[in-house]
C-alpha cells in the first residue's frame, strides 16, 4: 500500500485527501516508511523534517473541518538544502565548518506551507549547487549510476517515491538534469516568474526556483503555487500568473514545433537524439507542424556562460575564501569557486551582452514557432566516478556534456520544461526539454501535457 | 612559478594562493578560457549586457521592512 501510494501524483492522491477517503497522516506515513526502507541506498535527503507527522495531522484537522487549503494540501514535499527552511536547517550542500545560514522560511517554503504541503526533509544537492553529480545520491533507475545535479537529490527522491513532489533550483540545468537523469518532470519556469528569496544565491543573473514532480500535471499544479511576484526577490516580475494547469488536457493541433538541430544533437548520445526525434514525430502525428532551425550563436554560450557563472559565484564565495574556508569544499568545487578570479569584468560583460544577442536570435524563431523541443541531456546516467565520457565518438568532461543543452535556457531566461521520454539500452530515463516564450509556462506544460497523455512514462517505476 | 609572477596575480586579480594550488588552478582553468576566449573574438560593442537594475528597487516598504 505504501508503494501505490507513492506512486501516485498530486492529482491523484489530492482528490482522496479532499473526499477524506485517505488521510494525511497515512500518507506521510507511507513516504517515512519509504525514506526508511530506501533512502540507504539512494542518500536523497540529507535532513527529514521532525515535524512531519504533526504537519500532516494539521492537515487532516483542516481537511476533517472542510478548510481545504488546495491541491497540495497534506502533499508530502521535498525541499532541496539551498532553500532557507524555518524548522530544519540548511546545510547548502557543504560541510565545511563555520557556514552557517538562517532559520527561516524561504518565500516559496512559505508558500508551500500556506498551501497546506508537508514539507518533509531537506533534499542532497551537489554543494553550494555546483554540479551535476550530487555525490553520494544514486540513480533509482541503477544504483551504480549518478542522479546528476545539482537538485540530484530531489530528483531521485520523487522518482523513487520517498515524497510525491520536491523543490530544485536551475542555474545552468540543475532542475531539469536530474530530471531528466532520473525520469522525473523538472519545470525551470522564466526567470523571475517563481521568487528566488530564501534560495541561496548561486549566480544572481541565472538562479531560478522551481518543482520537480512524476507528471506534466503535478508540475503545474506545484508552479500554481510557486509562481507570483515577491518583492523580496530583485528579478521577480509583477507579471499576471496563469491558472497553469487550464491547457491540461487541451489539443496541441496546429501547434508549431521548432527543432533546433545544432548544438543539441550533434554531440548527444544515439539512444537520446532517436528519443527526442521520436517524440517531435509523435507530437505532429497530434497535428503540431515541424520546423528545424539552427542558430550558430550557441558556439559561444559555454564561454559565456562560464564568463557569468564562475564570477558571480566567487562574488558570493569571497568572504568565505578570505576566511580560509574554501580549503574545506570538495575539490570540485573549491577548484570552481577559487578560479572564478581568472575571468575578467570584461569577460563578464561580454558574457552578459552575449546573452542579448541569444536572447534576439530566440526571439526571431518564437516568430515562427510556439515551443522548441530539444534533448535535455545529452547523454543518460553515468557511472559514478567517471569525470569524462566518451559521446559520439568523442571525449568530454562529465560537466560540459552534462549541462551542454540546458544552460542555453538559463542564459536566455526562457521556460523549459523537462519531461522523460523513453529509455536508454540500459534501461535509464531519456528527458526532453519544451521551451518557449518568456512567461508561456502554460504553452509548454499544455505541449508537454499532451506528449505525457499518450505514454506511460508517468506510471513507470524503479525496480528499487 | 616566480614571486614577481605570483605578485602579480595577487595584486592584479587578487588571487593569494600558494604556487602548486595556483598551477593546478591555472591547468583547470586552460578549458574554460578557451571558451572564454571564443567570446572574446565577438564584436558585441552596440548590445547592450542583459543586467540593468531598478533603481526604484529598496524604496519599496517590504523591501526595506526585511534590511
Amino acid at each position: 500500500m505504501t508503494a501505490e501510494l507513492m506512486d501516485r501524483t498530486i492529482g491523484e492522491l489530492s482528490v482522496d485527501l479532499r473526499s477524506g477517503t485517505l488521510s494525511p497522516v497515512e500518507l506521510i506515513h507511507a513516504a517515512l516508511d519509504r525514506i526508511e526502507k530506501y533512502d540507504s541506498k539512494l542518500k536523497s535527503f540529507v535532513f527529514v523534517s521532525e515535524t512531519a507527522l504533526d504537519q500532516a495531522k494539521q492537515a487532516e484537522r483542516e481537511i476533517r473541518e472542510n478548510n481545504v487549503r488546495g491541491p497540495l494540501h497534506g502533499i508530502p514535499i521535498g525541499v532541496k538544502d539551498n532553500y532557507l527552511t524555518h524548522d530544519m536547517p540548511t546545510t547548502n550542500g557543504t560541510k565545511a565548518p563555520g557556514i552557517d545560514y538562517p532559520n527561516r522560511d524561504a518565500t516559496v517554503v512559505k508558500r508551500l506551507r500556506d498551501a497546506g504541503a508537508v514539507l518533509i526533509g531537506k533534499t542532497r544537492m551537489h554543494e553550494f549547487a555546483w554540479g551535476t553529480v550530487t555525490p553520494p545520491s544514486c540513480n533509482p533507475w541503477n544504483l551504480d549510476r549518478v542522479v546528476g545535479g545539482s537538485s540530484g537529490g530531489s530528483g531521485a527522491a520523487v522518482v523513487a517515491g520517498l515524497c510525491t513532489a520536491a523543490l530544485g533550483s536551475d542555474t545552468g540545468g540543475s532542475i531539469r538534469i536530474p530530471s531528466s537523469i532520473c525520469g522525473a518532470v523538472g519545470m525551470k519556469s522564466t526567470f523571475g516568474r517563481v521568487s528566488r528569496d530564501g534560495l541561496l544565491p548561486h549566480t544572481w543573473s541565472l538562479d531560478v526556483a522551481g518543482p520537480l514532480t512524476k507528471s506534466v500535471g503535478d508540475a503545474a499544479l506545484m508552479l500554481n503555487v510557486l509562481a507570483g511576484y515577491d518583492p523580496l526577490d530583485p528579478a521577480s516580475c509583477n507579471r499576471r500568473t496563469d491558472d497553469y494547469t487550464q491547457t491540461m488536457g487541451q489539443s496541441v493541433k496546429g501547434m508549431r514545433i521548432g527543432v533546433c538541430r545544432n548544438h543539441f544533437f550533434p554531440r548527444t548520445q544515439e539512444a537520446v537524439a532517436n528519443a527526442v526525434n521520436k517524440a517531435v514525430q509523435e507530437l505532429a502525428e497530434e497535428g503540431m507542424t515541424v520546423q528545424d532551425f539552427e542558430l550558430p550563436n550557441l558556439e559561444y554560450g559555454l564561454g559565456a556562460i562560464y564568463a557569468v557563472e564562475l564570477p558571480s559565484a566567487t562574488a558570493y564565495h569571497d568572504m568565505w575564501m578570505k576566511a580560509g574556508k574554501t580549503p574545506h569544499y570538495e575539490p570540485d568545487v573549491r577548484m570552481l569557486v577559487e578560479v572564478g578570479r581568472f575571468v575578467t569584468g570584461t569577460d563578464y560583460l561580454k558574457g552578459e551582452q552575449f546573452r542579448q544577442l541569444l536572447i534576439d536570435d530566440f526571439r526571431r524563431v518564437f516568430e515562427d514557432v510556439d515551443v522548441v523541443i530539444v534533448p535535455t541531456t545529452a547523454l543518460t546516467g553515468w557511472e559514478h566516478g567517471a569525470e569524462t565520457l566518451q559521446i559520439a565518438g568523442k571525449t568530454e568532461s562529465v560537466l560540459a556534456a552534462s549541462w551542454r543543452l540546458t544552460y542555453p535556457f538559463n542564459l536566455t531566461g526562457l521556460p523549459s520544461v523537462s519531461v522523460p521520454c523513453g529509455f536508454d539500452p540500459d534501461g535509464m530515463p531519456i528527458g526532453m526539454q519544451i521551451v518557449g516564450r518568456p512567461f508561456a509556462e502554460s504553452t509548454i506544460l499544455r505541449v508537454a501535457d499532451a506528449y505525457e497523455r499518450t505514454h506511460d512514462w508517468v506510471s513507470k517505476r524503479p525496480p528499487l | 612559478m616566480s614571486k614577481p609572477d605570483l605578485d602579480i596575480f595577487r595584486d592584479v586579480l587578487g588571487v593569494d594562493l600558494d604556487p602548486d594550488r595556483l598551477q593546478q588552478n591555472l591547468e583547470a582553468f586552460s578549458d574554460i578560457l578557451s571558451e572564454i576566449r571564443k567570446l572574446r573574438d565577438l564584436n558585441l560593442t552596440d548590445t547592450h549586457p542583459v543586467v540593468v537594475f531598478d533603481p526604484t528597487y529598496g524604496y519599496s516598504k517590504e523591501v526595506r521592512g526585511d534590511r
